[in-house]
């Protein structure tokens, strides 16, 4: 990696620095830079998912037929009260099983069957291999499952704050209930909306970092490995205990993405702010 | 939903189509010299040299993968990959449910590390806190002989119980001799072993899927053949220096 630089570069660094700029450039340290890639698929399209179900969540809740309000109000009531960790183990693993489940009806023979009676899966042939890409989407639906029954809340106080003077105006102009709905009541809820679901975004950044637990080689994951002491010369580096330095690093790292969201948001509520009544907020 | 559910099992079907031609291995990758991510950050050490020498000589494509020790079975069991090369002990209750090739290391004495200039009396151990790492062997052993009257401290992977011994948190720990030899010597002085050698497992072998038999014999075959030659015995010395001069397998 440092065979690139120039040797008038080289000389001026000095040995040991040279070293250590080796050693933090290694393949293992690369592979744990390029793994925040995983940290920030999992929070952009869990998020993305997240607002999708936040917006179903509350547009059930406040449904006008009334078994969707009670899915709505269970979806709302019930998920948030489940432990993320929790459920980032359950679901990947039920769906995963599910899956198989379906597949056994299509491609187990007899014999599959009987080979493996008493385990999972129901038969070779139906064995679904979960690899990185495949967790990594299961754990976006997860966290977008989780978080988008407190985005659905969010929402659907949102929706409620919004002035009924301002729908009835617009019923009054002539606008159909669609038009009211999308032109109106959902465009002006945003500024409501954002405080609550710059929340949620933050906790859906702090949640990403158990995607280790689905066996993902993420950013906490490899910090892990990274500062785990080496006694062993063959394997590279002695060093002793230095987890904490990298957990530092991650500390950092989340500190950072905290504070350009708070940037981003800030700008987003400027913009559906605009033209609207209510005090800015930002 | 139902859209998505058929999505994914079509991708499925096509993921295991396409890789029922190669060999996947399981291997840890945090227990140096057996196996462990070398500074380009792929798998590397004894197994995965003897895995890749063991699949030249049966002819088949291999590839390397890591998976955490604690679900390394159950992943094997479940498909993920074919074999097990993690430095696991043939035992009794392992066998329950998978299958071992033969051994590729003897069986080799468990021993105990603690920090430099600590006394235990291993007769008659109590109140202390001993740490191993979980499902293995060494754990059971554990258990069994000073679970009573010690606590004991199950880690996920030995360099997490290596890393507490260091700061403190675990009196000792029980572990593979062979993997502990070169830790004491790269401690520089702060770790020693102590106390009796501990002889429990059959040796270390291939794990695999109890309906395997055809990959089980083509391993066999090709352990037998590099225990007979002694590229075997070189193997081991050349990762395991203190295992020298040998004959380890080779002329019985």
């Amino acid at each position: 990696m440092l065979d690139i630089l120039p040797q008038w570069m080289k000389d001026g660094i000095g040995d040991d620095l040279l070293f250590w700029l080796g050693y933090f450039t290694n393949g293992k340290h690369l592979t744990w830079y390029a793994s925040v890639q995983y940290t920030l698929a999992a929070a952009l399209f869990g998020a993305l998912t997240a607002l999708v179900m936040g917006l179903a969540g509350a547009a059930l809740r406040n449904a006008r037929f009334g078994p969707a309000r009670l899915v709505g109000a269970l979806y709302i009531n019930m998920v948030r009260g489940v432990p993320d960790v929790l459920f980032f183990l359950f679901f990947p693993l039920a769906f995963e099983q599910l899956v198989e489940l379906i597949r056994a009806q299509a491609v187990c023979t007899p014999e599959g069957l009987a080979a493996n009676a008493g385990q999972w899966p129901p038969c070779d042939a139906a064995n679904w291999f979960l690899g990185t890409p495949e967790y990594l989407a299961l754990a976006c639906v997860s966290l977008g499952i989780v978080y988008g029954a407190f985005a659905a809340s969010v929402i659907s106080g949102a929706m409620n704050a919004v002035p009924r003077g301002q729908l009835e105006a617009a019923r009054a102009f002539g606008f159909s209930r669609a038009q009211v709905l999308w032109r109106f009541h959902i465009r002006q809820m945003w500024i409501y909306a954002l405080p609550g679901l710059s929340n949620v975004w933050m906790l859906i950044i702090k949640a990403t970092s158990l995607l280790s637990l689905l066996q993902i080689a993420d950013i906490v994951l490899w910090a892990d490995r990274l500062g785990a002491p080496n006694f062993t010369r063959s394997a590279g580096l002695v060093h002793p205990d230095w987890r904490w330095g990298y957990y530092l690093v991650l500390l950092v790292f989340y500190i950072l993405v905290t504070f350009l969201s708070e940037k981003v948001f800030a700008a987003v509520t400027r913009w559906a702010g605009r033209g609207m009544s209510v005090a800015n907020p930002a | 939903m139902k859209t998505l559910i058929i999505a994914a099992a079509a991708l499925a079907m096509l993921a295991t189509g396409a890789q029922a031609q190669t060999v996947r291995i399981a291997t840890e990758g945090a227990y140096a010299p057996w196996n462990f991510l070398d500074d380009s950050g792929k798998p590397a050490g004894f197994e995965i040299d003897l895995g890749n020498e063991l699949c030249a000589r049966a002819a088949l494509d291999c590839t390397f993968q890591t998976n955490e020790w604690d679900s390394i079975i159950p992943n094997l069991i479940a498909g993920n990959y074919d074999a097990i090369m993690a430095g696991m002990s043939i035992t009794d209750e392992r066998k329950q449910s998978i299958d071992f090739s033969d051994n590729y290391f003897p069986p080799d004495p468990s021993k105990y590390i603690v920090r430099a200039g600590t006394t235990l009396d291993f007769g008659a151990l109590s109140g202390k806190s001993v740490g191993v790492q979980g499902a293995t062997i060494q754990a059971a052993y554990a258990e069994a002989t000073f679970g009573a009257t010690n606590t004991i401290k199950a880690f996920g992977t030995a360099d997490q119980a290596l890393a507490d011994l260091n700061a403190g948190n675990v009196d000792v720990i029980l572990a593979d001799g062979s993997y502990l030899s070169e830790i004491v010597a790269g401690s520089s002085g702060s770790l020693e072993l102590t106390g009796p050698d501990v002889m429990i497992g059959g040796g270390v072998g291939v794990g695999l899927r109890k309906a395997d038999d055809d990959l089980e014999g083509k391993l066999n075959a090709a352990i037998g053949e590099m225990k007979k030659d002694g590229s075997l015995d070189a193997l081991i010395i050349k990762w395991f220096p203190d295992k020298a001069p040998g004959p380890i397998f080779a002329g019985g």
